[in-house]
């Protein structure tokens, strides 16, 4: 499974999104993921992917905007092999 | 001063979930209590899942599931009570002895025993003792005083009786008041028996193990739930034509200022003397008492004497039960959880047993309504008494509300 389909079956099975509505360029806040559902989010993508989010949630912030964002930036910290965020 | 009246029933508890549940198996002797691995105690058997979406569940500690399922079927029983309500008006008081134990307990599991410092990102909010009452006031949209009592084992009484004053000084006009608890981690299980109050278990039957005023009493046991009710002042309640299932006639509140575990007779017959001062009734108006009853040496004896003291003569006549001896000590749910059964005694006619009362100590010698529940069709107003570690005793009155 590729990043995005493992992303797209956590967020469907933990926190109840439709697949059809993960889209590349869906926002978090059209998926109603706000700044403390993204916390629970990173918490469970460390434990899916066996990697550590050591960014500040501001930084993450900034960075991950719409889903596309989040999977190129879990992609680049599994690549890096998890040992610290890019 | 503006009269209280409750329009909503809501509980989670051992006996079952839902009022009806609730008082039938009270009324027909049945007992929550059983052995579990973590011992003797009184457990909610209660699929959460059918009742939050997994995201949701995920952010309630166990005590916020209890609250938020009790308060939805209070507020769905008190219907159209939230409709035409400035929200600013409409408030929740909740009472809770221990708030969110088991999020706090997994934390130090996590933490201690496993070694990891990855505790759950939630772990804040679903501890926090005031989070069950911040849930209530966030999905039901009130945004008057949301408050919590963490005053032990009359946590909940207190909510109530706090919430019914605020009504009547105009300082609300709707209160969701109640009291939840889940304390049944074994952490905290294993603090009670070190205290040495918990109920040995009875060899023949544990569902027996609690024996409120029975000479054979050996201490309390635990239990888990929630109870609600939704005030409202009375002519709005009117108005709307709700149905009033009763009104909150009177509250007593006092401290020991004695001791920090050992019961006072004279704080307990003050609070029931202050309770029918507020209520401006008689002894002789009360029908029947739900006594705090926890089934402790000490309590039991004391309080039948401060029962006597405030009774006098009358005491012999009046019909006191412990549910507890079914439902268990629910702590800082147990006030709420009592005064809905004895307001559903009010409305029904019939009062719930003591069970497990099979030997009569001379300590206690009221009429405990033993084993059976007893029709008692012309109640006009009811107690239900709540009295706590650290000494806060709550009492509250009941009347028929039409």
């Amino acid at each position: 499974m590729s990043t995005a389909e493992r992303l797209r079956a956590l967020l469907q099975r933990d926190f109840d999104l439709a697949p059809e509505a993960l889209r590349s360029d869906a926002t978090l806040e059209s998926l109603d993921i706000d700044s403390l559902r993204m916390i629970e989010i990173l918490f469970c993508i460390e434990d899916e992917f066996g990697i550590t989010v050591a960014a500040e949630p501001a930084e993450i912030r900034s960075r991950v905007t719409t889903f596309g964002d989040l999977e190129g930036y879990v992609d680049a910290l599994v690549a890096a092999g998890g040992a610290r965020a890019p | 001063m503006r009269r209280v009246v409750v329009t909503g029933m809501g509980v989670v508890s051992p006996l079952g979930t839902g009022t009806t549940a609730f008082f039938a198996a009270l009324t027909q002797g049945h007992s929550g209590v059983r052995r579990t691995d973590r011992g003797i105690c009184a457990v909610v058997d209660m699929d959460a899942s059918l009742h939050f979406p997994a995201p949701k569940l995920r952010m309630l500690d166990r005590v916020s599931r209890f609250a938020l399922v009790a308060a939805k079927e209070a507020i769905g029983q008190a219907s159209g009570a939230l409709e035409e309500l400035d929200p600013a008006s409409g408030g929740v008081c909740i009472g809770t002895g221990m708030g969110g134990a088991e999020t706090t307990e997994e934390g130090y599991r996590t933490l201690y025993a496993e070694g990891s410092e990855r505790l759950k990102p939630f772990s804040v909010l679903m501890a926090m003792s005031n989070a069950p009452a911040a849930w209530i006031g966030l999905e039901h949209g009130l945004a008057g005083p949301n408050l919590t009592y963490s005053t032990a084992c009359s946590s909940s009484a207190v909510a109530i009786g706090e919430a019914s004053r605020r009504i009547a000084r105009r300082e609300a006009d709707l209160m969701i008041a109640g009291g939840a608890e889940a304390p049944l981690t074994y952490g905290t299980m294993k603090a009670w028996e070190a205290l040495r109050t918990l109920a040995a278990e009875d060899a023949e039957d544990p569902s027996a193990s609690c024996k409120p005023f029975s000479k054979d009493r050996t201490g309390l046991v635990l239990g888990e739930g929630a109870a609600i009710v939704v005030l409202e002042e009375r002519e709005r309640a009117l108005a709307r034509g709700a149905t009033v299932l009763a009104e909150v006639a009177g509250y007593g509140l006092c401290t020991d200022a004695t001791h920090i575990t050992r019961p006072s007779m004279e704080g307990q017959a003050r609070a029931m003397r202050l309770a029918l001062e507020d209520a401006g009734m008689p002894a002789g108006a009360i029908g029947y008492i739900n006594a705090h009853g926890t089934g402790t040496e000490a309590n039991d004896a004391v309080e039948t004497a401060a029962i006597r003291h405030v009774f006098g003569a009358l005491a012999d006549r009046v019909p006191v039960s412990s549910t507890k001896s079914m439902h268990g000590h629910l702590l800082g749910a147990a006030g709420a959880l009592e005064f809905v059964a004895a307001a559903m005694a009010l409305a029904s006619g019939t009062v719930p047993p003591t069970m497990h009362l099979r030997h009569p100590d001379p300590l206690c010698d009221l009429d405990y309504v033993p084993m059976r529940s007893r029709r008692v069709p012309a109640l006009e107003a009811v107690m239900s008494s709540s009295f706590a570690f650290g000494g806060t005793n709550a009492v509250l009155i009941a009347r028929r509300g039409n």
